[in-house]
């Protein structure tokens, strides 16, 4: 197996998909390979500065840290536990995150033995091998090994309560499809289609992937933040929570850690769309559900 | 055109920005000026401001509804008008309400604000008219026809982004560029934007496009930079086919950033006579195999050459080498 980088720098750093290209090898997405650790650091650029933020050895002891609680199970357990960890960690701003080439030296010059671990499919009934898909690496914010943790926390988040995350990345299927869809960057409907999950309306992954859909579709003639109105936002806890890094006791073990002390999504909003989405749901056609089934 | 099921405005509706105001740290505050944005391109340029350190930007805006058509019709209750900023880089949503300038009146007035941390490059700006139809409140009756685009960085109102040019050493620069020592130039298109790296080590280059030569070395320079453009426009369009997000029923989905623009902007002439969305579908599936990816090559290649405006640069260099030759023979 692909294992930890030999060297790891001080400080966090960027690489291009470019330069990236010649580390992907075969091997890697195979999990036969190492990523030679010593050449890539000296293709990469090193964020300037000595932000507490940008130290390395931070992310990489959050990954030790879920290697070992989850190292042995099934890995799609530790998204919920990373998720909101690494954005408490890293504290980055949606300008700071929506760099490409950030998430990409997290894949391969902090972590590639956790995106092997993590994405690594079962070998397949030819007996050829499991892969890890390339997007992985270098994809978009809802593919890529980190990035879509990262997003899954920021935009499920309900100000400084994580507990949403958890829930929403505790469903592979709602951490997949609605990541990619425009309508969770408006928190109360995020919080709504969480909402629908945890009461157990909506349960399998047929359901979520029913689901989603149709809220999208909805949203093309319904503009919900008229419907379901959300706070107005203040930068200012987002700049406080960031400036409070270097104090900050890592968030390795025991509670969910809070999350930059913004508004909460007010609570109405969240109860009108969660009660328009099951509406949406019970019309919606779900992949094996008969009408024994239906409500 | 899509159908709704329920009645939406036929009269358009129109937006305009009419004042930028920013905010920094400490309190500071900025109003730019109205050079700063561009009611023809529809583009704001914050990159114009003073200080580059600003923390929030507040637009003010006028949209203008049908009104009369509002009114006569009387489908519509509950009429609200709000203003939408999105940027699909950054996930960010911003909406604002606007409020009617004179009751009944054609104007409604407001305020969007936002954070600099929320955006990278780009944003959109889109408002539309949302009212109660047939009982059900929220329905979207009508919306801009041409977004405003808000850009975080440019220092200049206009639509359409210069081609970012960089002059590096390909044998010292990045080790990368190193397995093209021996090329002109290269084109990166992994970035957020497109990319031309010149070969500072291929002599004489670097001079000639920036035509700072002789004549005759200008009249190349000019055929260079439309060549390397089309260059340009080609590895753009075949990254961002390259690189399409596909609905699970198959339906290949426009990228949010520059490579959806380039798609909308090429596909006419590549595809010509369909709806944009059409068009993306039939490229995407000769990329697949299922059709012939190679008969469209001479099409895209056409359409790059248009995009570079290689036709007039070539024509424009025949015309000067024959005057330049006529100069040295008398």
């Amino acid at each position: 197996m692909t294992s930890r980088p030999e060297h790891l720098p001080e400080r966090l750093a960027l690489i291009s998909d470019v330069q990236a290209a010649q580390y992907i090898s075969a091997g890697l997405l195979e999990g036969r390979e190492n990523v030679p650790s010593i050449a890539l650091n000296k293709a990469a650029e090193v964020l300037p500065g000595d932000d507490a933020r940008l130290r390395l050895h931070r992310v990489r002891d959050l990954i030790d840290e879920a290697l070992l609680r989850f190292g042995s199970g099934r890995p799609t357990v530790a998204d919920a536990w990373l998720a909101p960890r690494l954005h408490e960690t890293l504290r980055l701003t949606r300008r700071e995150a929506a760099e490409k080439r950030l998430w990409t030296y997290l894949a391969l010059g902090v972590a590639p033995d956790y995106v092997v671990w993590r994405h690594l499919s079962e070998p397949k009934a030819d007996g050829s091998r499991g892969r890890v898909a390339r997007d992985k690496f270098v994809g978009p914010h809802y593919k890529q090994a980190f990035a879509r943790l990262w997003w899954a926390a920021e935009l499920f988040r309900d100000g400084p309560d994580y507990r949403p995350v958890v829930a929403a990345c505790g469903n592979q299927d709602m951490l997949n499809s609605a990541l990619r869809l425009d309508i969770v960057d408006h928190r109360p409907t995020a919080l709504a289609l969480v909402g629908l999950m945890e009461r157990g309306v909506v349960r399998t992954g047929r359901d979520v992937n029913a689901l989603t859909p149709a809220v999208n579709a909805a949203a093309a003639t319904l503009m919900y933040d008229v419907i379901a109105p959300d706070s107005e936002r203040d930068g200012d806890p987002m700049r406080d929570w960031i400036d409070g890094a270097e104090s900050a006791l890592p968030s390795l073990r025991g509670e969910l850690p809070d999350g930059p002390d913004e508004q909460r999504v007010p609570a109405e909003a969240v109860r009108i769309l969660a009660a328009h989405f099951e509406e949406l749901f019970a019309e919606a056609p779900v992949r094996g559900r008969t009408s024994d089934d239906d409500r | 055109m899509r159908a709704y099921p329920y009645p939406r405005l036929a009269g358009a509706v129109t937006a305009r920005v009419t004042a930028v105001r920013l905010r920094g740290s400490g309190d500071s505050r900025e109003k730019l000026d109205s050079k700063a944005y561009s009611v023809v391109e529809q583009v704001v340029a914050l990159g114009m401001a003073e200080r580059d350190d600003w923390q929030t930007a507040r637009l003010a805006l006028t949209a203008t509804v049908p009104a009369r058509e509002i009114e006569t019709k009387g489908h519509w209750s509950d009429l609200a008008v709000v203003a939408v900023l999105t940027e699909g880089a950054t996930n960010a949503r911003t909406v604002a309400r606007l409020a009617p300038d004179a009751e009944g009146g054609r104007d409604w007035v407001g305020e969007i604000e936002f954070d600099r941390d929320h955006h990278l490059d780009r944003a959109s700006l889109t408002v539309h008219v949302v009212a109660t139809v047939d009982g059900i409140e929220g329905r979207i009756i009508g919306s801009t026809d041409q977004e405003w685009m808000v850009d975080m960085s440019a220092d200049a109102p206009l639509r359409d982004r210069r081609l970012d040019v960089s002059t590096v050493s390909f044998t010292r620069g990045a080790e990368w560029l190193r397995s093209f020592r021996d090329a002109p130039w290269v084109v990166d298109t992994s970035g957020r934007l497109p990319t031309v790296h010149l070969n500072s080590d291929f002599e004489g280059l670097v001079a000639l496009v920036e035509g700072q030569g002789s004549k005759v070395e200008s009249v190349v320079g000019e055929m260079l930079l439309a060549q390397m453009c089309a260059d340009v426009w080609t590895a753009v369009f075949h990254t961002a086919v390259g690189d399409l997000e596909i609905e699970d029923d198959g339906t290949p989905l426009f990228p949010p950033d520059w490579r959806g623009a380039v798609l909308r902007e090429m596909l006419p002439d590549i595809v010509p006579g369909r709806s944009d969305e059409d068009a993306l579908r039939e490229v995407y599936i000769r990329r697949i195999g299922e059709g012939s990816w190679a008969s469209l090559q001479p099409r895209i290649q056409y359409a790059a050459a248009r995009r570079a405006e290689v036709p007039q640069a070539l024509a424009g260099t025949v015309r000067d080498i024959e005057r330049l030759d006529q100069e040295t023979q008398a």
